[in-house]
């Protein structure tokens, strides 16, 4: 009877009642027209005319119980928005608090959401795996195979149980000429399947089919959105027309829309895998160039599908014994979206620990302030409840205000997030974030915000307002407003929650802390060679198979060389097949009459003779590779420090002889030879700044006809001045050669290895500071409110002799208790802590001591300085005046 | 004649109602006759305006409805005073007294 049927019964009975009470009225009226010598019929037409309508009455009653509660409503939230524009300060200290919390949560969480669970717009792909090959014996363990030969991807494809498709793909530049001149794009060969994979329909015209990749079949490509807008203004009647790109004609069959960039590339080639099919060209004889991707079966794990795939490689690597499997191998499926995102998602869930600590913070300080606000109204609950004012109606009151806070907290919280997401999404990172990975406030997030306000608000404008109403309210209305009863255990409660908020703060601003020591450290880091003033553009000589023209393609850069080093500002130039310190090509390498772990490997090198001329890397022994040795390709190598170690021991480098693996791969390289080591050089870094270096071989370049290189030149002034005149230098001596990128090494290290720090730097930075201004806030109204229960205290004190000083480094003291407690906390919590934010720290300790006293020293100055004017308050008490307070 | 009868002053109405209960549990009908009796004739209190009072009063708590037996045994839905109506009853008569002494003092000045 309790549920809605209960209810409804009740109303049934209501509305009986109502019927009864009022035709009852009706009677009587009849009963006394009648009395008074009326006949019957006329008294009842009497009677009805002077009640008017029954229903309409009825209604009215109806409404006047539901008028009662919009008139209370209404009156409620009028006494809220008076009592809260009275203490305008407290209102907008508590707005602004929870105003934060909320919107940099909401900025937060909507990232990650976005970037770790919701990046890409393709269908099904949190069931996309790529396949990794990870090889046991390497010298590192840590080595991985992503690619595939065509027969390994067939067998993949037919044998395997877990997969309901599987695409294969590569990428290489895409030579397109148009009569007037050569540019490269970035070229995706793909399967034909590989659109219908990833389930996102065409802009325009068609999507690759199987006949596509038919012997027979007409050569068609699809471009990219963006290609269509930057180089060819987005013109619609494009598809369907014929484009010569590596010298063939093909015609453009779709344009895939903004939203997608798959596959990284802006044109698509279809990849046949059959000899003879169309895209089966590669450059290298039997690569196994093929990344695979595949979508799993529904229900089929990651490790099932690896153990799957493990039997049919380890099939394959029986057949076919050779180099392409290791002794030991492990097969891995890893998701696509682990792929890309890879490690930057434990940087945002990182970033999420430190949001919540400010959300936490913020709660805490509206808390906060809301028992204080509630202590000084003890006494106005109480005047106001025994002038008649029911206990549901006080707390109803006192709800509403909660509410109001909360409202006005939550929109002003969601105009910070859609600002505070616009400045995050500027700085994000561009590596780890999938292109088309679009970052928006997130509704059900900011929904979640919005509920702990409203809860934080009602949980600490309720609790007090429970105790107050709670309590014996006429007794409390007679005693003093300030100070008596409750208010002692709220003082302590209060500053429970502000060593509370302390110790969140130092735990952010550790945190903070190691992230700004860790980001100098990275950004001073010793290269062993001075990124300044270096500048480096990619080149490709025109032809549409530059590994069969290698004498065009030396006439060319030395031609170019000649013409930068010339240019003013140009202080030296080389060419280089990697970028220092951002790494390059690597190998195998077999030392002649050495015997090498298996798997030993080098990062090889070809440079001009100016290339350690240009970086400054300096000569330790032997010599450097000369203009001759250039002129007649001789086999002779310059190895670095740790390539020696590790291969040589303690012999003399010099003389020794050095094969790479990777050459015999490589049509118009040297195949089966050894290169005789002339000189060592100085170690650099040459993968990166945050990889110590690892082995490196330099060889004259003339050595093979490969024709993609980096110009590199040091520049007596800022290096991007210069590159307009290095690229009309270049097209001077051939108008097709294509240049891929350019910039200064400075810039391309702020961009490739700064900005994922940066980002988490800036974001943590921004949290750790506003947690900070909160705190500062907190403290600063524990104290004033300490001060104010005191003043009687501090008056008798200074009439009995007490000085201002005293007075003062009293209340400075207690300030500084406070603190010193919650620091302590906080600095434990953080040793406990930062072990977390390993991963995102390099170059100095999780409990760098530095560090930790900064933040200390950082927060006594602030304790200071929010106890500071409260004490001074106290030393300016008049005793006369504050005697005179109660 | 209906014409001339004094609209009833809204708000005064509720606690012309309180008054009339005061003296004891009575049903919507006596109270419409009460009024009008004890102000000889002067208020004539419709329906249409009683009724929706007396259900916003018993909702506010301040009446309170119990169903009894007339003398004539019907049952009726009658009216009785709660505590807080009571107090209310009080405040509205003390402000009643105010408002209607600082009028009669305005009009005595002006004469």
């Amino acid at each position: 009877m309790n549920g809605w049927l209960g209810r409804l019964f009740r109303k049934r009975l209501a509305e009986k009642r109502l019927d009864a009470e009022l035709r009852f009225h009706l009677e009587q009226r009849v009963r006394d027209f009648v009395a008074s010598g009326m006949t019957r019929e006329e008294a009842r037409r009497r009677a009805h005319l002077a009640f008017g309508g029954l229903e309409q009455v009825k209604q009215d009653c109806r409404d006047a119980r539901i008028e009662n509660h919009i008139q209370d409503f209404l009156r409620d939230f009028h006494y809220a928005f008076r009592s809260l524009a009275k203490d305008r300060r407290f209102a907008l200290i508590a707005v602004f608090a929870l105003a934060l919390g909320i919107g940099a949560t909401t900025v937060m969480f909507s990232v990650l959401y976005n970037v770790v669970v919701d990046p890409f717009p393709y269908r099904d792909f949190q069931r996309a795996v790529i396949l990794e090959m990870w090889d046991l014996t390497g010298p590192r363990e840590t080595e991985a195979r992503f690619h595939y030969t065509i027969p390994e991807f067939l067998a993949i494809r037919e044998q395997n149980h877990v997969f309901e498709d599987m695409i294969g793909n590569y990428t290489l530049d895409v030579l397109y000429t148009d009569g007037k001149g050569g540019r490269l794009f970035r070229g995706g060969y793909v399967t034909p399947n590989g659109f219908d994979f990833l389930g996102v329909p065409p802009f325009l015209g068609r999507i690759f089919r199987e006949d596509d990749v038919k012997p027979e079949a007409p050569f068609v490509f699809m471009m990219n959105y963006r290609l269509w807008q930057t180089e060819f203004h987005g013109d619609p009647k494009l598809v369907g027309t014929t484009f010569f790109l590596n010298g063939k004609p093909r015609t453009l069959v779709g344009i895939m829309p903004q939203r997608f960039n798959g596959y990284n590339a802006g044109v698509w080639l279809p990849l046949g895998l059959t000899p003879g099919a169309d895209g089966t060209v590669f450059p290298v004889k039997d690569p196994d160039v093929i990344w695979a991707m595949a979508r799993l079966k529904k229900g089929v794990s990651l490790q099932a599908a690896a153990a799957d795939l493990d039997a049919i490689l380890r099939r394959l690597a029986q057949a076919n014994p050779g180099d392409l499997y290791p002794a030991q191998f492990k097969i891995r499926t890893r998701t696509l979206l682990d792929f890309v995102v890879g490690d930057f998602k434990k940087t945002l869930y990182a970033l999420l620990a430190a949001v919540s600590m400010l959300l936490l913070i913020a709660c805490i300080n509206v808390g906060n302030l809301l028992l204080a606000r509630a202590t000084v109204r003890e006494r106005e609950i109480a005047v106001r409840a025994s002038l008649g004012a029911g206990r549901t109606r006080l707390i109803r009151q006192l709800l509403v205000e909660s509410f109001v806070l909360a409202v006005a907290a939550c929109l002003t919280g969601c105009f910070f997030a859609y600002f505070g997401l616009k400045g995050l999404v500027a700085i994000i990172p561009r590596g780890p974030v999938p292109e088309e990975t679009v970052i928006g406030l997130n509704p059900a997030v900011l929904l979640f915000a919005l509920a702990i306000a409203v809860l934080t608000t009602l949980i600490c404008g309720l609790t007090p307002a429970l105790h107050a109403v709670r309590g014996n309210l006429q007794v409390r209305a007679a005693g003093s407003g300030k100070g008596a009863g409750g208010s002692f255990c709220h003082g302590k409660l209060r500053a429970g929650l502000v060593i509370a908020e302390v110790a969140l703060s130092i735990v952010l601003l550790t945190g903070a802390g190691l992230m700004m020591r860790s980001f100098i450290a990275l950004t001073h880091v010793d290269l062993g060679f001075d990124p300044q003033h270096m500048l480096y553009a990619r080149v490709i000589p025109a032809g549409p198979d530059h590994f069969e023209m290698a004498a065009q393609n030396q006439l060319f850069f030395e031609q170019v060389l000649q013409r930068v080093k010339a240019l003013p500002g140009v202080v030296t130039v080389t060419e280089s097949l990697g970028l220092p310190p951002l790494g390059g090509a690597g190998s195998y390498i077999t030392v002649f009459g050495k015997s090498l772990p298996q798997h030993a490997d080098s990062m090889v090198e070809l440079c001009g003779e100016s290339y350690f001329q240009t970086l400054g890397i300096r000569l330790l022994h032997g010599r450097l590779i000369s203009e001759t040795d250039i002129g007649s390709q001789r086999r002779v190598a310059v190895v670095n420090q740790v390539f020696a170690r590790a291969y040589f021991g303690n012999d003399n480098p010099l003389g020794q002889k050095i094969r790479f693996d990777a050459f015999d791969q490589v049509s118009g390289a040297p195949h089966n030879t050894y290169f005789e080591v002339i000189g060592m050089v100085a170690d650099f870094k040459n993968r990166g700044p945050q990889e110590s270096p690892t082995p490196e071989a330099f060889l004259p370049y003339s050595i093979t006809g490969i024709g993609e290189r980096f110009i590199v030149a040091r520049t007596s002034v800022a290096p991007k001045s210069l590159l307009p005149s290095v690229q009309r230098e270049i097209w001077a001596v051939d108008p097709n050669a294509a240049i891929t990128s350019n910039g200064s090494i400075q810039s391309l290290l702020a961009e490739e290895v700064y900005t994922r720090p940066q980002f988490g730097l800036i974001t943590i930075g921004i949290f750790a500071g506003l947690g900070l201004v909160l705190v500062l806030i907190g403290i600063f109204g524990v104290m004033a409110y300490t001060v104010a229960l005191q003043t009687h205290e501090i008056g008798v004190r200074m009439a009995l002799g007490a000085q201002h000083s005293n007075v003062l480094t009293m209340v400075l003291w207690k300030g500084l208790r406070l603190i010193s407690v919650g620091m302590l906390i906080g600095v434990l919590t953080s040793l406990g802590l930062t072990r977390f934010l390993a991963g995102q720290i390099q170059g100095v300790s999780a409990t760098d001591p530095l560090t930790f006293f900064a933040v200390v020293a950082l927060f006594l100055a602030v304790g200071l300085i929010a106890s500071l004017l409260p004490a001074c308050r106290a030393a300016s008490i008049d005793p006369l005046v504050a005697l005179r307070y109660e | 004649m209906g014409q001339e009868k004094a609209e009833l002053l809204k708000g005064t109405l509720d606690m012309l109602i309180l008054k009339v209960v005061a003296f004891g549990p009575i049903h919507g009908y006596a109270i419409s006759q009460r009024i009008q009796q004890i102000s000889r004739d002067f208020f004539q209190v419709p329906e249409g305006s009683l009724y929706p009072a007396l259900h916003r009063l018993e909702d506010r708590g301040w009446l309170q409805a119990k169903w009894e037996e007339t003398d004539s045994g019907r049952d009726a839905k009658f009216y009785a005073l709660t505590r807080a109506g009571r107090k209310q009853l009080g405040a509205e008569m003390g402000n009643w007294e105010r408002l209607s002494e600082a009028v009669a003092l305005i009009l005595r000045a002006a004469e």
